[in-house]
């Protein structure tokens, strides 16, 4: 029991992670479907920069790239309004795409002094806790959720609505990139290309789950982490196809949508923000 | 435009023609760090480098659909010989040998051959055993851990050697499997494998295409045994030995073959090579060279079991095993009867080896295996 | 500078723009092209190679007949604002069907008929649940569709390595091959499964009428622009959304019986029968700009990208995720360029 916990923890944590980068971007109201690319690029700038230099520095790197990551997204989201989900997706493409490109040399090689993935999970935790006292406690955070809401009104009120969203972008994508450094620097580790396997994609899911409240998401986050643990440790003792542990956290989701889904979503999410219209 | 589109290609293109012989691959994942097609594509480099009028290229993550699409772009590019390295290539080789009569195709882990198909595999069946031999020896809860890709007969054949090693060794021991439904995926690998760790498990062998296995296992303290190509550097004080695969060893015999005209496109109805430590295919070794972990090697001189009445080391029986089945007349086989499956019934009767269509068949599970075991037979 | 909304752009910004940012993603793959040691005019020259022969030709129809039948669905979807892209899933729901009725029904001249039948009943109503879904509790369809594709994928892993499972496959997860009254025809010794090409080209045609020629396209149209003038009108907005629901799920399984029944012979892992399709198709529909019949041209300016992506990785000997780098490189520039030439640059605050 205790180890299940453990492992919800910790394989919970990069989901956390990016989940959180995900939410950030979507209060502001911009719709991040780039988390798989982005996650991608940063594991592997964190994984050549730590066998490089030092895992520190890799983690930096890896946060660098989700930053950069974030920025490219607002060029096309919130610059140029352009359909963020197209942006997004083909943002998800590029960065996996250029993460096997560029990465092909650091494939097969150990990382002599990995991160300790328990520091990393308390630090994923205090974040989440940090994301929501800046959201409800900060003018930043009440700007935020503003431009998520109703930007025209914020714009009236005298909010730079470009400028808050590149601003949750940006922080929203350092998290993430964080989340692609843990899977390099602590949980592998080690690089290869696809070691992201899709957990960009739960990430984005997680958000809706979570009701866009950072501290729901870690309960969304260990939650998917201790499902995806028990259908190994179950697997052989309990009548239960793995299928349908792997099948829940997306049965939770749908079931949550349904009984919540009118109110929560923030009213400007994936609507370009166009003054004067 | 189409006119100036063929000028450009031509321009481009300029295939590089002569008198060498041009091998193609075909891999069904990425190249990557450790797997199944690194393996494959280690032994392409190999083979490249050994014959001087050999050119190959290669393809990699090429899904099942479109084989055949890839296999007419290699045969227009003057792909000579076309190597399939996945079961799921089976029927588009079969159908693209009818289509080009003057191709020579080998299929790796196929079933179906044609005049002009021929199927090949590495085994490593035999190094399983020995490496269940020091698993045995190694695990003091008694209870192995084995992280397992898929449940097809050849893992379930790399399973059951294992196990057979593991008891023969201690036999109490039980081998814990958990299948992951997947030939590439770290983070399943890595849930698996602590399941396993929570339940008990201190030694690891593995069949996934990265060292996900071992590195989680060597966080805790547990032993392990590589995969497809030398892992030890991933681990240095817990990888124990592992299986290793020589591809070009058949890739070169082959192509030599091909070449001195010995294998023709009408010819290869009956080529298969199912190759294994004789031939040199495969290798035990925690890397090229090094079959034990010399700081494993004193334990396992320790641990004794009974071979014929009489105490053995471990150590002593792998390496004796080891250099019997490397020889060109082994023999040994693991799978020499009596053996039953887990339920009791016998499976190859006593003074009886499996024949190749029972290995290739495997679907039963050895005595010590505990776990799922989807297609058992009643 | 910023950006303000431009009501009427000129035709030559628009195509200037367009001309940008696609020279702008050309540069950046031939610089990629250089770092790999690769020349770029050989690079661009194999790309566009399956446009120079009956073989690549034939590859690019291939790819392009599961992207126009998604992709004409989700196009009348979007056109009517349901953001359908659960189509990964539907396929696979249609592929289930299909190999339903071909593996477990009396075998006949029928059985094709049975095979999109039921696939595409089974596409319907899994886009059909989500239309529900967002009728009856308001649940964002974006993110039901989307959860759905994982149902669907390990439903399709758990029949293959479970119940439906087949006896002459050697343990590996497939299902026995169909019978042959099962096998769609192809187009001499190509992969062209024609009879779902057609289908595609019926179904872009009769959804570009309907929307634009008939009573209920104008409803729909409005539902699109304006759901709260839709209510005002009195229209049945519930029972037009699980309508368009339906549609472009039941497009997503015909395709998915295509590539069963066409390609495939048998139900496998999910990932070998989608490859992605689903996923491609919506940005087949956002290209085609909600208009139906346009999705004719983007599936196949698609098509053309994944087969020369795939020449690209062959002539090359190249990691596959090229194909990646050159797909999301063209569609950013593409949608930078739409949104670029909607607006108009101000210079000034």
């Amino acid at each position: 029991m205790e180890e299940a916990l453990l492992r919800a923890v910790l394989f919970g944590t990069p989901i956390l992670l990016a989940s959180l980068g995900a939410l950030l971007a979507e209060r502001s109201g911009v719709v991040h479907l780039g988390v798989e690319g982005v996650m991608a690029l940063s594991a592997l700038a964190a994984f050549a920069l730590a066998l490089e230099t030092s895992p520190l520095l890799g983690l930096l790197a890896g946060m660098g790239v989700g930053v950069l990551g974030g920025v490219a997204l607002g060029v096309f989201a919130v610059t140029l309004r352009a359909n963020q989900f197209v942006a997004g997706l083909s943002l998800a493409a590029l960065g996996l795409g250029a993460s096997g490109l560029l990465g092909k040399r650091y494939e097969g090689l150990p990382l002599a002094n990995p991160l300790p993935e328990g520091g990393l999970a308390l630090l994923a935790l205090g974040l989440a806790l940090l994301l929501h006292l800046l959201l409800y406690r900060t003018r930043f955070g009440l700007y935020l959720r503003s431009v998520g809401e109703n930007p025209k009104a914020a714009d009236l009120f005298g909010v730079n609505v470009e400028g808050v969203r590149y601003g949750a972008l940006a922080l929203g994508g350092g998290l993430i990139g964080l989340a692609g450094a843990y899977l390099s620097l602590a949980y592998r580790p080690s690089w290869t290309d696809g070691m992201t396997g899709g957990l960009g994609w739960v990430a984005i899911a997680l958000v809706i789950l979570a009701a866009w409240e950072p501290l729901r998401a870690v309960f969304g986050a260990y939650l998917f982490g201790l499902l995806f643990f028990l259908q190994f440790r179950l697997q052989g003792s309990v009548p239960i196809p793995s299928e349908a542990f792997a099948t829940m956290p997306y049965l939770l989701v749908i079931l949550v949508l349904a009984l919540s889904g009118r109110t929560r979503a923030p009213k400007a999410l994936g609507v370009p923000f166009e003054r004067g219209r | 435009m189409r006119r100036v589109l063929t000028l450009l290609l031509a321009l481009g293109l300029g295939f590089a023609q002569g008198d060498k012989l041009k091998a193609c691959f075909i891999y069904v994942g990425p190249v990557g760090d450790a797997g199944w097609t690194y393996a494959h594509d280690l032994g392409r480099k190999k083979a490249e480098a050994a014959l001087p009028w050999l050119e190959t290229r290669y393809v990699e993550s090429v899904p099942e659909a479109q084989a055949l699409p890839v296999i007419d772009r290699f045969v227009r590019e003057g792909c000579q010989v076309i190597f399939a390295t996945s079961f799921g290539y089976g029927e588009a080789v079969l159908e693209a040998a009818k289509k080009y009569p003057n191709v020579i195709f080998a299929h790796a882990t196929g079933v179906k051959r044609a005049p002009n198909v021929a199927t090949y595999m590495a085994d490593f069946y035999q190094v399983y055993y020995l490496n269940g031999l020091a698993a045995g020896a190694l695990s003091k809860t008694g209870k192995v851990g084995y992280v397992a890709a898929f449940p097809i007969p050849e893992v379930k054949r790399h399973i059951n050697a294992f196990a057979l090693g593991v008891r023969a060794v201690n036999p109490k021991a039980q081998v814990l499997v958990r299948w992951i439904n997947a030939w590439y995926d770290p983070a399943k690998a890595r849930e698996a494998t602590e399941a396993l760790l929570a339940q008990g498990a201190d030694v690891f062998a593995f069949t996934e295409d990265t060292p996900t296995v071992i590195q989680t296992a060597a966080r805790k303290g547990a032993y392990s045994f590589g995969h497809y190509t030398p892992m030890l550097k991933f681990a240095p004080d817990h990888v124990v030995s592992g299986q290793i695969v020589h591809w070009e060893v058949i890739y070169i015999d082959f192509l030599k073959k091909v070449k001195e005209g010995v294998y023709t496109p009408k010819n290869l109805q009956n080529v298969d090579y199912f190759w294994l430590l004789q031939h040199g295919a495969v290798e035990m070794g925690a890397d090229y060279g090094v079959p034990i972990n010399p700081k494993h090697v004193p334990l396992l001189q320790k641990a004794k079991l009974a071979v014929g009445g009489k105490e053995v080391a471990v150590y002593d029986r792998i390496m004796t095993l080891l250099k019997d089945m490397q020889s060109p007349k082994p023999t040994f086989d693991p799978f020499t009867g009596p053996i039953r499956d887990r339920k009791g019934v016998v499976r190859i009767p006593a003074g009886k080896k499996a024949s190749l269509e029972e290995l290739l068949t495997m679907e039963w599970a050895a005595p010590g295996v505990v776990g799922d075991w989807p297609g058992e037979p009643k | 500078m910023r950006l303000e909304l431009d009501p009427a752009p000129s035709l030559g910004k628009v195509a200037l723009a367009y001309a940008a940012f696609l020279l702008l993603a050309l540069f950046l793959l031939a610089l990629l092209f250089l770092a790999y040691g690769v020349s770029p005019w050989r690079a661009f020259a194999v790309f566009l190679s399956p446009l120079t022969d009956p073989l690549g030709l034939s590859e690019v129809a291939r790819r392009a007949i599961p992207l126009l039948l998604i992709g004409a669905g989700l196009a009348f979807a979007f056109r009517v604002g349901f953001f359908n892209i659960g189509a990964e899933g539907q396929l696979l729901l249609g592929a289930v069907g299909g190999a339903y009725a071909a593996l477990f029904l009396p075998p006949g001249p029928w059985t094709l008929f049975l095979m999109f039948l039921l696939g595409g009943l089974l596409g319907a109503l899994w886009g059909g649940v989500a239309a529900w879904l967002k009728v009856r509790f308001g649940a964002s369809e974006i993110l039901t569709t989307l959860m759905q594709n994982y149902l669907a994928y390990y439903l399709v892993v758990y029949l293959v390595a479970g119940p439906w499972k087949g006896q002459l496959v050697f343990g590996f997860l497939y299902t026995d091959r169909f019978p042959p009254w099962a096998h769609l025809p192809r187009l001499g010794d190509t992969l062209v499964h024609w009879p779902t090409l057609l289908l595609g080209v019926g179904a872009a045609l009769a959804l570009q009428v309907l929307l634009f020629r008939t009573p209920l396209g104008f409803a729909l149209r409005v539902l699109g622009e304006n759901p709260a003038a839709a209510r005002y009108l009195g229209l049945p907005v519930g029972r037009l959304l699980l309508w368009v629901g339906g549609v472009s799920g039941a497009l997503a399984g015909l395709a998915g019986v295509g590539e069963v029944a066409g390609i495939h012979h048998r139900l496998l892992e999910p990932a070998q029968i989608s490859l992605g399709y689903g996923f491609t198709a919506i940005l087949a529909a956002w290209l085609a700009r909600g208009r139906p019949l346009w999705v004719l041209l983007t599936a196949f300016l698609l098509g053309l990208v994944l087969a020369g992506g795939d020449a690209l990785k062959l002539a090359f000997s190249m990691p596959f995720r090229v194909v990646d780098v050159v797909s999301g490189l063209f569609l950013l520039a593409l949608i930078g360029a739409e949104a670029l030439s909607r607006h108009r640059v101000i210079w000034r605050r």
